[in-house]
């Protein structure tokens, strides 16, 4: 494999931009087995990177890394220069800076959406409450779901809920969104509303990171692709370069199994 | 940009304020500090001021002659403040025992009968349960024993009962069957029986495996300890030599020096929190060596660490009386069972005594011939049982309840009889949900025999009040009783953790 | 237990559940799914008849019996609810109990909705009464004994006399009306229900207690209940006073109270007034036990000139330095050196403490206990910074939380003018349900945070919190509450008014947050991991966290086990019998049996105070069933 293209980015629109995420060398034990196995990646700004690769290859706990849901034990991991250690004003700043989406949703089932999109603005960023909820509107309207506002999660459907959770997390104005397989616990009618919120939402420029099984979103967003197995990235490439000449043997595998 | 390198990380430690480790450490450990710190303070000013109101700590009135009767127990008469806390402790065991015993059965049957589909039973079972644990439990004791209390006198003829039973407001008095002089010789044949009976049901058992035939292993040990049973009540006699083998053991016990005992016993405790170090250690060790170990594994190993090096401490210095307290209870109990086999005890193992009524004192009394309860017992007893009877109805209903529909039918799609279904199938299932708040009901069926102070049963807390309205010593009694209750609830649970285990295994 | 198998196989596990409610079956129909369905059935069925009826005549013959004396618990009623609070400062008592009721039935307004009862369920229910009325009578004792002749034996005064089946039955007159009425009634309601268009009626839960409790209250004026004798510590009976004489007034302001501020509270319901009337009504719950027990009742002694020289200033002075300190606290530009702050507070709050006890320098509790408030309000300042609103609202909650703390730390410290002999001003049933709702109260908090420990992962804290909840669910109650009376009165000042009590309250409180912990503990571990990685990647903070998602889920899980903790602690109050205080269980055992009128009377009294326990008791559990259900459903 090649760490030199990791951190190339082979896309014009990327280049010059600042390195928005930076991973050296992270390693992860869960006991005794070795999840990620120095992992070494760049995300510029603005970039979009689609994360992929079989079950078990480590790509969610990778991105759970970034907002430090699960703590790396070796390297580094920097997101928009501060770096991701033991320091708790660190981990605070990247933390509101970084949303995060999840399989499950997630969403508080004891609080409205409304409430569910305020709270983290009103209580971390220490916004007016009724600029909060301004936003809140706002943001849902952009997801196409503004007459929700007052439901309990329980009562959307599983992609309303996943969009409510895209807001919730948007709401923040983050600098980065992470998304750990956000359509896996979806019904296949719901993923494409689910996907074409973040379409639009990669077209707005917003850093982004999405691990994913959805190929054809990877090859209609995505600056890059990256492909990890084992714990390892094993190839890094731009969607035509990924889709249509894979250089690794294992990539091909996958390729295969999955279109 | 093409190739650059990896960039490089500037590291810099945060300050310490703001380091995540440092702070959680810090803080728990300053919040221990605190805790103890509290502790510390509040024993001491407590101590002070014990001594400047002048209330006694010490443990001095477990040797002394209390002067105090009990009502009933295996010692009515008690000559030091240990033993009179013995019998109490001894009367609410039984009276646990008891308890626990009758009130599974009655419950198990009130809550079958909150299931069954006749609707009259249902009824009864529901008005049964609502009305009893709806109603604190000491209301219900002080209640039965007003009743109790009311009944008629004991008549005034002295001597054997005509009948077998008899009730007053003395109590309830019925025959007695009890230990004779033969039992222990008559134990250690059953337990040989045991023996063999475990080897019968294993080779049954491995028969039917083998076979598929009908083997009925539980049954056949059953047979043969009761085969046992029945030869040893004949041949028990031959048994005296047992004693001889207590005997010696008790003399090898008193022969040890105290040193060595608390040597070993410091050792022990050392060698326990090694040992759960190096297996801890053991846990994290992975093909590729030993894994990183994050700030909790080890504090963990510091605390075993501290904790074997206090318990080795306490014992070689704060409390060198327990190795010479161990090697004489040691050599006493053994001593003891030895005294059981002794000369001349050829009787039969169990016998029966017929109650009579005996003028003691001013009135006539149930005389020590039958087995007597006296109306604190009975208040208590019926109290407790109905009481935790509803309860355990409850955790019936809800645990056969919680079986799935589904189990059921896929019995009988699979064409188990129902029995068997039932047997094999519903039962495990339910009792693995019923277990745990079973063994809370036990628990607190036992702390619950506690309340016999309101009506005068000598349990250990009757006894101990009694105890300290004579001495004074209210926080040594106090100790002893959260003592003796944390040691009850200690065991209920191990064996409900080891049935709980092997419910698990079943469901596997 | 092969023998119980049938049982089990009936029961109803599978395919034959429990027969299906509301399917619209004849009598015989019904008859044969429900007694007789098959010759096992029946013998059950028919062993059951008669063990019920059996139960229920000795009931009824041990009720009615010429040997009880009903008129020892009559003539104590006053002794069972207040012990002996003096006659003329018996309307603080009214008062109390007005207060209550008017916040009962403002709650009952504004919170829940009540639904209905379906008539037909009342018209079988009013026949199912009606039906063992007559029951009653007929199996009691006198018409079941008959002598040789075919007569009645009758214990009359302590001699048997002879008496026809008609006289005996005629004897009860009354009863056998009542019987009649409610038949018919029901009887009524079920024909008028007949028409498919009534079929499916219902009246409003609250119409028919209102309309009940409307009844009982005028039947006070009607019938004069008891024969009312107690006064101040004598016990004579005077002709004419009864129970119900002294009674009716007071009980129909009481009842006027319930239903009118129903009707305020319903009047707010989806107003714009709807949040402020919820919250000062639960403000108002949360205090009332304190105030009404301490001020109301207690009626303190006030100081004018140490309360304006000392206390007055003292609350003013933290109400508004604190107030500046938080206001100060809650800027936005402050970073570290607020937590810094609060931090060194707590530390000085501590310390207070620690200076006590070596003796360093003098300072009232009072003020101990505000610095440390003032340090935890330090500590939460930082959740409130931002606008000026939410910085308002610290503010104001600081200054009322201090009015609060220092008004009644006043009237705690001040002696009672309520001048009786026994070492409570209150007793009986007054001072059961304080000390139930004071633990409830104190318990919850304290049980809350041990949860909280048990299930931190932080491994000292889960530690401290395990091995305090577990040695305390070792040890039965009344250790706990014996060893807190002799150790609690060590560390207050000689001859505190407050110390029996403080010590039992201690005891109870300790206690019941053991189990309370282990209750909620259940509900915190419902809440699953995800809800914990999202707060997290919100950036919201641990205590953010712990408060907005992981409680308000927690606890909703743990309701049903709240409630029948609180059902529990309510049964443990009969254990203040035993430690020496007089609640009403002790005066129906202790008190009344040694009175020279009622010399050994105890069943009657014990089965009065059996009734009232099981009457709150029932109805909290079926409350608590009630939300349970709704619960559920609201969830999804």
């Amino acid at each position: 494999m090649s760490i030199d293209d990791g951190t190339t980015v082979a896309n014009d629109r990327l280049a010059g931009r600042e390195d928005m995420i930076v991973c050296v060398d992270v390693d992860k034990w869960y006991g005794d087995f070795q999840a990620l196995k120095g992992i070494t990646a760049t995300i510029k700004e603005g970039e979009v990177a689609v994360v992929c690769g079989p079950s078990g290859s480590g790509k969610s706990t990778w991105i759970r890394c970034i907002n430090r849901l699960e703590v790396h034990q070796g390297g580094n991991i920097v997101v928009d220069g501060i770096e991701l250690s033991n320091d708790l004003r660190n981990i605070e700043k990247i933390r509101s800076e970084v949303g995060m989406v999840f399989q499950q949703f997630n969403l508080f089932p004891h609080l409205t959406v409304r409430d569910n999109i305020t709270l983290a603005p009103i209580w971390v960023r220490k916004k007016p409450r009724a600029e909060a909820e301004s936003l809140a509107t706002e943001l849902l309207e952009q997801m196409g779901i503004p007459e929700q506002a007052e439901k309990f999660p329980g009562q959307l459907s599983g992609g309303q809920q996943q969009r409510v959770a895209i807001a919730r997390s948007l709401a923040m104005e983050p600098r980065v969104m992470l998304f750990d397989e956000p359509t896996s616990a979806l019904d296949p009618e719901m993923i494409k509303e689910v996907l074409d919120v973040m379409k639009e939402l990669a077209r707005s420029g917003i850093t982004m990171m999405v691990v994913t099984h959805e190929m054809g979103f990877a090859r209609e967003v995505a600056d890059r692709i990256i492909f990890m197995e084992g714990g390892e990235i094993v190839e890094v490439g731009t969607p035509e370069h990924f889709f249509t000449n894979p250089t690794e043997d294992r990539t091909k595998l996958f390729l295969s199994q999955i279109l | 940009m093409a190739n650059s390198p990896p960039p490089s990380i500037h590291h810099d430690r945060p300050p310490l304020y703001r380091d995540v480790t440092v702070v959680k450490w810090v803080v728990q450990v300053i919040a221990l500090l605190m805790v103890l710190g509290a502790l510390w303070f509040l024993a001491e000013q407590a101590g002070d001021n014990l001594t400047a109101s002048n209330v006694p700590t010490d443990y001095g009135f477990l040797s002394i002659n209390p002067g105090i009767d009990l009502s009933s127990g295996i010692d009515t008469d008690p000559d030091t403040g240990g033993r009179a806390l013995w019998v109490g402790m001894v009367n609410t065991l039984r009276m646990a025992a008891a308890g626990i015993v009758v009130a599974t059965l009655f419950g198990v049957l009130v809550g079958l009968s909150r299931l069954s589909n006749n609707w009259l039973l249902r009824k009864l079972g529901s008005v049964y349960v609502e009305s009893l644990r709806n109603v604190p439990l000491l209301v219900q004791i002080l209640f039965y024993g007003a009743v109790f209390a009311s009944l008629d006198r004991v008549t005034t003829d002295v001597g054997p009962i005509n009948g077998w039973f008899h009730i007053s407001n003395k109590g309830l008095s019925m025959p007695r069957v009890h230990i004779a002089d033969g039992f222990y010789q008559w134990v250690v044949v059953l337990a040989i029986g045991l023996v063999f009976a475990n080897f019968m049901r294993k080779r049954r058992n491995a028969q039917q495996d083998a076979t598929g035939d009908e083997t009925y292993p539980l049954l056949s040990a059953f047979g043969v300890v009761v085969f046992f049973a029945i030869v040893g009540w004949f041949i028990h006699p031959i048994f005296g030599f047992v004693g001889n083998i207590f005997d010696a053991a008790a003399s090898a016990i008193s022969a040890l020096p105290e040193n060595v005992l608390q040597l070993l016993i410091a050792a022990l405790s050392i060698t326990v929190s090694v040992y759960w170090i190096r297996s801890f250690l053991n846990s994290r060790r992975t093909p590729a060596g030993l894994a990183r170990l994050t700030d909790d594994d080890y504090f963990r190993m510091i605390f075993a660490a501290v904790g074997g090096l206090l318990g080795a401490l306490f014992f070689l210095v704060l409390w060198p009386g327990l190795s010479s307290w161990m090697i004489n209870s040691g050599s006493d109990f053994f001593d003891v069972l030895g005294n059981k086999f002794g000369d001349g005890r050829t009787g039969r193992p169990i016998d029966v005594a017929l109650p009579e009524i005996v003028q003691s004192g001013k009135f006539p009394n149930y005389g020590p011939s039958g087995l007597n309860f006296s109306i604190g017992f009975a208040a208590v007893f019926f109290g407790v049982v109905f009481y935790t009877a509803a309860f355990i109805a409850e955790i019936v209903r809800g645990g056969i309840l919680a079986v799935p529909k589904g189990q059921t039918e896929a019995a009988a799609a699979l064409g188990l009889r129902r029995s068997t279904a039932l047997r094999r199938v519903i039962i495990p299932q339910a009792a693995r949900v019923m277990l745990p708040p079973l063994g809370n009901q036990y628990l607190n069926l036992t702390k619950n025999t506690s309340l016999a102070i309101a009506v005068g049963y000598s349990d250990i807390v009757q006894v101990g009040q009694t105890v300290y309205n004579q001495t004074g010593k209210t926080l040594p009694v106090v100790s002893i009783w959260m003592f003796f209750y944390l040691s009850c609830s200690l065991s209920i649970s191990v064996i409900v953790n080891f049935f709980n285990v092997r419910m698990r295994i079943v469901e596997r | 237990m092969p023998e119980l198998n049938p049982i089990v196989v009936e029961a109803g596990i599978g395919e034959t559940g429990p027969p299906q409610q509301g399917v619209n079956l004849s009598v015989r129909q019904w008859l044969r799914t429900n007694l007789f369905s098959n010759w096992f059935n029946a013998i059950l069925t028919l062993l059951g008849v008669f063990a019920a009826l059996l139960m229920l005549r000795g009931v009824l013959n041990f009720t009615f019996s010429e040997n009880r004396e009903w008129d020892a618990v009559r003539t104590n009623l006053r002794a069972l609810m207040t012990l002996s609070y003096p006659e003329s400062q018996y309307v603080r008592v009214w008062v109390a109990v007005g207060f209550v009721m008017a916040l009962a039935g403002m709650s009952a307004g504004i919170w829940a909705n009540w639904g209905g009862v379906s008539v037909k369920r009342m018209s079988t229910w009013l026949m199912g009464s009606g039906g063992l009325f007559a029951l009653c009578v007929l199996l009691r004792e006198p018409s079941v004994i008959l002598d040789s002749e075919g007569k009645v034996l009758r214990t009359v005064e302590g001699s048997l006399q002879r008496e026809s089946v008609w006289a005996a039955m005629t004897d009860r007159l009354g009863w056998w009306i009542a019987a009649v009425v409610l038949i018919t009634l029901g009887a009524a309601i079920w024909a008028w229900c007949s028409e498919p268009d009534r079929r499916n009626n219902s009246v409003a839960v609250t119409t028919v207690v209102f309309s009940g409790l409307g009844l009982l209250v005028l039947s006070l004026w009607l019938v004069p209940y008891g024969h009312y004798a107690f006064a101040d510590g004598t016990y004579i009976a005077v002709p004419g006073r009864t129970v119900a004489f002294s009674t009716k007034m007071p009980w129909t302001v009481m009842w006027l109270l319930l239903f009118g501020l129903y009707f305020v509270g319903r009047s707010f319901r989806d107003t714009r007034w709807q949040g402020i009337v919820r919250g000062s009504s639960n403000f108002l719950w949360l205090i009332s036990p304190m105030a009404l027990f301490w001020v109301v009742l207690r009626d303190p002694a006030l100081d004018y000139a140490h309360v304006l020289s000392t206390d007055l200033p003292m609350g003013l002075a933290f109400g508004v330095l604190g107030g500046v300190l938080l206001w100060a606290l809650t800027r936005s530009d402050l970073g570290e050196a607020g937590r810094l702050t609060a931090v060194g507070l707590l530390g000085f709050a501590v310390f207070n403490w620690v200076a006590a006890f070596f003796g360093l320098y003098p300072m009232l509790q009072k003020a101990r206990i505000s610095f440390l408030l003032v340090a935890l309000a330090a500590l939460l300042a930082p959740n409130f910074i931002g606008e000026v609103a939410k910085r308002r609202q610290l503010i104001l909650g600081w200054l009322s939380a201090m009015a609060l703390v220092h008004y009644m730390a006043t009237m705690m410290n001040t002696p009672s003018t309520v001048d009786i002999q026994s070492s409570e001003f209150l007793g009986g049933l007054g001072l059961t349900l304080f000390v139930a709702v004071i633990v409830v109260l104190l318990s919850f908090p304290l049980g809350v945070l041990l949860a909280l420990g048990r299930t931190s992962k932080f491994p000292i804290f889960r530690m401290l919190s395990t091995s305090y909840i577990e040695i305390i669910r070792g040890v039965p109650l009344i250790s706990v509450l014996i060893f807190f009376s002799v150790m609690v009165p060590l560390f207050l000042p000689d001859g505190m008014e407050l110390a029996e009590l403080a010590a039992v309250l201690t005891g109870y409180t300790l206690f019941s947050a053991a189990y309370l912990a282990e209750n909620v503990r259940g509900g915190l571990q419902s809440v699953t991991k995800g809800q914990y990685e999202a707060a997290d990647a919100l950036g919201l903070t641990a205590a953010q966290r712990t408060g907005f998602i992981v409680l308000p889920q927690g606890l909703r899980v743990s309701i049903p086990q709240l409630v029948g903790q609180v059902i529990s602690t309510f049964k443990e109050t009969s254990l203040l019998a035993i430690i020496g205080l007089f609640d009403f269980l002790r005066v129906a055992n202790s008190v009344i049996p040694a009175q020279s009128e009622f010399m050994g009377v105890k069943r009657e009294g014990i089965l009065l105070v059996a009734m009232i326990y099981f009457f709150f008791n029932f109805t909290i559990s079926k409350y608590s069933q009630r939300l349970e259900r709704r619960v559920g459903l609201g969830e999804r």
